[in-house]
């Protein structure tokens, strides 16, 4: 990729994710969007107009775990994608240890970047494993008749705790991903970022690829 | 029953043997909870099975099938030797102080009088001893050796705990426990009811079983009481009504149908009419010839004249040994002998012993009219073969069947007004709740018009003897639809000027008066019908109910009532008096009495020469006493006198199709039973009943299945040596090994139900059940036979 | 007649129009000991109910099947087992709904107005509003309503809430012909249920009792029990609760969920405002 095509918008662009990934990404991110904004309307009384606007409770209540099979499909995807491009070596650990100082926008003494960050990261595997939890869970609950009694009193606390905290990290992930970080939001939609960008937010990653290929293949791998 | 159902409330125990009211008769039941709750009656049931009576009983005490008479004959034991009977009950209203004719005796199963080459009783050892004027002697003190309390006495003192436990398979301890209980009512004021059904009645020696609990009932004072009597739960909605309206061996009204020696009514009614045979006794039946005159004038109406002696010749005599009840009739039917059958309302091939004779029977007919509301297995016997080939393998398939069938669809009992005559002979009275569907017609219309047309061919035709067809009254409104409410009238009876009879005292034998049933007379008088009313008033607070419906006869709801009191009219039990004696007449109740005699001007059993209950009766084929007699197929000897161990009266066919099993190749027993869930052979239509119990299983006793490696829901074949069953165990802890004279006897439950013909099918139960039946009654022995078991 | 006003409904937040009227509770009550196990009860419910007929398979029991069923609600259990001396026992209970004061059932439902609870103590499923999640046969320690896997709607007794409503008891109670069952306010048949208790302790049945679990808040069907020490013997729970896992998740988890994804939220809202976007350098 790396960089620098100025023909259309007449600044230089690094190429960050792939047309495989961006769809593989927003595929995952709108099932999980409706399982959650359906799951939401089932979880509280207070949401459940939501169920209404997705077609009303039966007709959401049927396709939530259909739409959670998608979701797990497609994260397996991305799953496969990305699980070694997502291992935290020691600069990722030490970055989180001092991700409160991100948090304010004290980046000094951060390690820098690869190509995600610690917390991407970090969210990825968190993501991963919630789902696992909602998915063996939900399977649970969508067979009441077959399934153990215990499974089921387990599967109605884990489901609803495994949601709210994948919720919770999601809503984080979007702000990152717009309002926190503007360029990024443009990366996982178009897939380029401005060496700017890359230099600031992954620096390992802008360096080495532009650094020593100079190319403008994909750096995804 | 001789009290009711609602009676069962007044008893402080209840023995339930030889039924199952709680599987059989659940609304019954309910009668029995009550006395249980508000009473706090103990209630004991006796039964092979640990069943839904068992299961909220207050003692249960496990039996082998067909060893009744040994327990309740061990109760009486009991009961004189724990000297717990009601000594002047005894002593006033039962034949205890009568002496017997000098020889009689009882030795190794045999009465006096056997004669081994004609296989029967010469009965005139049996008799009473007279004095001159042709009176029965007695001994109030009751200790003459021949008084019928010593040799009862003696009779049953073999019948020991041990002896009762060794022959019934339960422990003297549990035989014990029950027996105090049981015998605890012989005292004045404790009343104990004796329920009973099929389990009961379906023996080679039913009729003897019963005569032993009528025994026990009366050494125990509880005839004639609330809450007492002998009370048989009929197993059919009007089971009742169609006994009362006459058997093989009856007309309406219990009057026997005349046998060919009895050419003329002079001679019937000489023979039939008893003599008092003391001098209270009131001798009811000595009014035979009003109750015979007046059916025959129902029968023949104006034909019927005193010239003609009423019709009498009309009326069909039985040979000296002709028998027309179940197994007889089928048995000639297998004969050959038998052109054609209607069969209404009943299913023999379902519930008639030995299936595969009886489908053998019936494919020897030239044509069999069904008249049904379901098709049944015998409207389609000749299927058998085609539908269940391996029960029936050796049945004609229907290539083979030259019987004609007609299967006429008939109206269901909701379909039909009338009366149902239920357990208490409490005649209630139906209204039509829909029309029936279709093409189907009511009884009265199909046999109405089968009469209209025979009589008519006969008319154009003529034939061998038609004249009981051609002078029968016929004087319907609608003569091809006669209105049930037309022919209750009749029944009920009615005098010259045509106005109904409100009594049968008021019948003649002058020819003035016709009536169809005198027991039913008063059932559709003047006033109205009867049977129709649902008072709920209840003055005497025993639940007498006497405003509901109307209960035969002459609507008394305690048969013996007068019983229920002393020799100077004072109830045993003041607090529990069907009638009351006010110096001038007698008050509660109808009285089973004359209503304005004395206390002491008769007897209190009105309907018997002797005017008192008999504890020995000569009326039974096999003896005057009941004895323990082995079923005809038993797993064991009888260890009283084991030369004779089963009835030697009991009837067996001996056709090609009647085998008898040894224990060596069927070591087990078979019983037959209902389950609540089901009636009979006519809720397997029904989907909501076989939802309940859609398949057909077999109880097998744990302990057994541990041996033959049976589990719970394996097939398994039950064999005898008739047929064979097959269908799922139902392993089950409440049915036990049974310590039989030393040696282990399981038993083998078998329900009915099922059948090759309906919603939910199975195998017929009575392809395994022998042809024997009682002597006296005709019933087969479908409770106790014996099989053997395997899995499949 | 005992009139019926809302007094709970599932997922449905603040209390119900018109309930600030007391009206009494109405009642089951099943006296064990009289059971015949005769089903003419298991008959009532379904030609009231006007159930679809299944035939089930056959497993070795009087039983009409092993559960409730979505087309069944009235089951008599038939348990056989033995008493200490060693004779057999068989005991026969009719199982159904409880209608319990504290229903799980409706605790767990998330749609709302699915499942609703009457001041006369009926809780009643409204199947328009079903969303066949189940969540109710899981709330339930009963084990009671059952999905209908055609419709994906879940049933149970009613109560007979229609019959009770126009003054006539429930059908298995109009059908029992041992007085097995009766009827009324719950106060009454609490204390019909302590006399009969009372008869039978001094009848000798030492651990008679009633079955009224409290771990419910009580129920609407009330047991009496010639063994109440072991209501397993009877197919009954020993002492129901509602599922802990469904009170946590239904009670704490809810709120504790509600903030921390507002809190979510507001908080990365209020971190824009304060630190704004991260600038490239």
């Amino acid at each position: 990729m790396f960089v620098t095509d100025r023909s259309a918008m007449n600044e230089p662009r690094v190429s960050r994710f792939s047309v495989a990934e961006r769809v593989i990404h927003w595929l995952v991110a709108l099932s999980f969007l409706y399982v959650a904004l359906t799951g939401l309307a089932i979880w509280s009384p207070r949401l459940y107009w939501l169920a209404a606007v997705f077609g009303g409770g039966f007709t959401v209540r049927a396709w939530h775990p259909w739409a959670g099979l998608l979701f797990v499909v497609f994260f397996t995807a991305m799953f496969r994608n990305w699980r070694r491009q997502m291992r935290l070596d020691r600069d990722d650990r030490r970055w989180l240890r001092l991700s409160h100082r991100y948090a304010v926008h004290d980046f000094a003494g951060l390690p820098e970047a690869g190509r995600f960050n610690a917390g991407q990261k970090s969210l990825f595997w968190m993501q991963a494993i919630f789902g696992l939890l909602l998915i063996a869970s939900g399977i649970v609950i969508w067979w009441p008749a077959v399934m153990p009694r215990l499974l089921r009193e387990i599967a109605v606390l884990i489901h609803p705790t495994a949601a709210v905290i994948s919720i919770g990290g999601i809503i984080l992930h979007i702000y990152m991903g717009t309002a926190a970080v503007p360029g990024s939001f443009r990366g996982m939609i178009q897939g380029w970022v401005t060496p700017g960008w890359a230099a600031s937010h992954h620096p390992k990653w802008y360096r080495e690829h532009v650094g020593s290929t100079g190319t403008t293949r994909s750096p995804s791998r | 029953m001789t009290n009711g159902w609602t009676d069962v409330a007044n008893a402080d125990v209840v023995l339930v043997m030889g039924g199952n009211p709680a599987e059989n008769h659940p609304v019954g039941f309910r009668f029995v909870m009550e006395a249980k709750r508000v009473r706090k009656a103990k209630l004991v049931t006796i039964d092979p099975r640990f069943n839904r009576t068992a299961a909220v009983s207050d003692i249960y005490v496990p039996i082998r099938a067909g060893t009744d008479i040994a327990f309740l004959g061990g109760l009486i034991h009991y009961a004189i030797t724990h000297d717990l009977y009601q000594h002047e009950y005894v002593k006033l209203h039962t034949n205890a102080s009568f002496l017997i004719r000098e020889g009689f005796s009882f030795e190794d199963g045999f009465f006096s009088g056997w004669d081994e080459n004609k296989k029967a009783y010469d009965k005139s050892s049996w008799n009473y001893e007279l004095d001159a004027a042709g009176y029965a002697k007695v001994d109030p003190a009751m200790e003459h050796p021949r008084s019928v309390f010593q040799l009862m006495k003696h009779h049953y003192s073999r019948y020991t705990p041990e002896m009762v436990a060794s022959i019934c398979g339960c422990s003297a301890a549990d035989f014990e426990k029950a027996a105090a209980i049981i015998c605890s009512t012989g005292k004045p004021d404790r009343q104990g009811t004796v329920l009973y059904a099929l389990g009961w009645t379906q023996h080679s020696h039913s009729v003897q079983l019963i005569h032993t609990a009528a025994m026990l009932q009366l050494m125990l004072g509880n005839i004639g009481m609330p809450g007492g009597g002998v009370n048989a739960q009929r197993g059919h909605s009007n089971i009742q009504g169609a006994t009362d309206m006459g058997a093989w061996n009856m007309l309406p009204g219990y009057l026997r149908l005349p046998r060919a020696n009895q050419q003329t009514l002079a001679d019937y009614l000489k023979e039939t009419t008893p003599r008092a045979l003391r001098p209270d006794s009131m001798n009811y039946w000595s009014n035979t010839p009003k109750f015979v005159v007046s059916l025959l004038k129902a029968y023949y109406g104006d034909k019927a004249t005193k010239q003609n002696n009423f019709a009498y010749d009309f009326l069909p005599k039985l040979g000296e040994a002709d028998n027309y009840s179940w197994g007889y009739l089928f048995d000639h039917m297998y004969a050959g002998q038998i052109e054609g059958m209607i069969s209404f309302g009943m299913n023999p091939v379902a519930n008639g012993p030995n299936t595969p004779k009886m489908l053998a029977a019936l494919s020897k007919l030239k044509w069999l009219i069904v008249a049904e509301c379901f098709e049944t297995e015998t409207a389609s016997f000749w299927k058998a073969r085609e539908l269940a080939e391996k029960y029936y393998s050796t049945a004609l398939d229907s290539s083979g069947i030259n019987t004609e069938v007609f299967l006429l669809p008939a109206a269901c009992f909701a379909e039909k007004d009338g009366a149902f005559v239920n357990s208490s002979r409490w005649a209630q009275w139906k209204n039509v709740a829909v029309e029936p569907p279709g093409q189907a017609w009511r009884d009265q219309d199909i046999i109405a018009r089968l009469f209209l047309k025979i009589r008519e061919l006969y008319e154009k035709e003529g034939g061998k003897a038609p004249e009981p067809l051609l002078n029968m009254a016929w004087t319907w409104q609608n003569p091809a639809s006669p209105s049930l409410s037309e022919v209750s009238r009749e029944i009920n009876g009615r005098d010259a000027a045509g106005k109904q009879l409100a009594s049968f005292a008021a019948l003649a034998d002058d020819g003035s008066t016709a009536c169809g049933n005198w027991v039913y007379t008063g059932s559709f008088t003047e006033a109205g019908n009867m049977m129709a009313r649902r008072g709920q008033e209840d003055p005497t607070g025993l639940g007498l109910y006497p405003n509901w419906a109307w209960n035969w006869p002459a609507n008394r709801r305690i048969l013996y009532n007068r019983a229920s009191a002393d020799a100077t009219g004072k109830p045993w039990d003041a607090s529990r008096a069907p009638l009351r004696w006010t110096g001038t007449n007698w008050t509660g109740d109808v009285a089973d009495y004359k209503a304005d005699a004395a206390p002491g001007d008769f007897g209190a059993f009105i309907m018997l020469p002797e005017g008192v209950a008999k504890l020995y009766a000569s009326d039974f084929v096999e003896g005057p006493f009941p004895e323990h007699y082995e079923p005809v197929e038993s797993p064991v000897e009888n260890i009283l006198h084991p030369k004779v161990s089963s009835n030697p009266l009991a009837k067996i066919f001996r056709t090609d199709r009647d085998p008898i099993g040894s224990a060596a190749e069927f070591p087990y027993i078979g019983t037959t039973y209902r389950l609540t869930e089901h009636f009979h052979y006519w809720t397997k239509n029904i989907a909501g009943t076989s939802e309940l119990q859609p398949h057909f299983f077999v109880e097998v006793p744990e302990a057994l299945a541990k041996t033959k490696n049976i589990r719970s829901g394996d097939m398994v074949r039950v064999r005898s040596a008739r047929g064979a069953v097959e269908g799922r165990a139902m392993v089950t802890k409440r049915m036990r090994g049974l310590q039989v004279s030393g040696k282990t006897v399981y038993q083998i439950g078998l329900p009915i139900h099922w059948g090759f013909i309906g919603r939910v099918t199975g195998p017929l139960v009575n392809n395994l059940s022998p042809s024997v039946v009682d002597p006296n009654s005709g019933t087969p022995e479908y409770k106790g036979f014996l099989v053997n078991i395997e899995k499949i | 007649m005992i009139e019926a006003f809302i007094k709970a409904i599932s997922a449905t937040p603040g209390k119900p129009a018109g309930v600030s009227r007391r009206t009494d509770t109405v009642a089951k009550m099943i006296d064990t000991t009289t059971c015949i196990g005769c089903k003419a009860c298991e008959v009532a419910c379904q030609e009231w109910n006007n159930q679809q007929v299944t035939f089930g398979n056959f497993e070795g029991t009087y039983q009409t099947m092993p559960d409730l069923a979505h087309n069944f609600w009235n089951l008599i259990k038939f348990n056989e087992t033995e008493s200490e001396i060693g004779t057999p026992l068989w005991l026969m209970s009719k199982y159904q709904c409880m209608h319990c004061v504290d229903p799980g059932c409706l605790k767990a439902c998330p749609a709302p107005g699915a499942i609703v609870q009457y001041t006369n103590g009926i809780v009643d499923f409204n199947h328009d509003a079903c969303i066949g999640c189940g969540y109710c046969m899981t709330g339930c320690p009963f084990d009671v309503p059952k999905m209908n896997p055609a419709t994906n709607k879940v049933h149970k007794c009613t109560l007979c809430t229609d019959r009770v409503s126009v003054g006539l008891e429930p059908a298995c109670i109009k059908a029992c012909p041992t007085n097995c069952l009766s009827f009324g306010t719950r106060e009454d048949l609490i204390r019909k249920a302590e006399d009969r208790v009372s008869t039978l302790q001094s009848d000798g049945f030492r651990n008679a009792g009633i079955y009224n679990p409290p771990g419910v808040g009580g129920t609407h069907v009330v047991y009496v029990l010639a063994h109440a020490d072991q209501p397993e013997a009877y197919g009954l729970p020993k002492d129901p609760h509602i599922p802990w896992t469904v009170a946590l998740w239904k009670g704490p988890l809810k709120w504790i969920g509600n903030v921390l994804l507002i809190g979510g939220i507001l908080g990365t809202f209020f971190h824009y405002v304060r630190y704004g976007p991260q600038r490239d350098e």
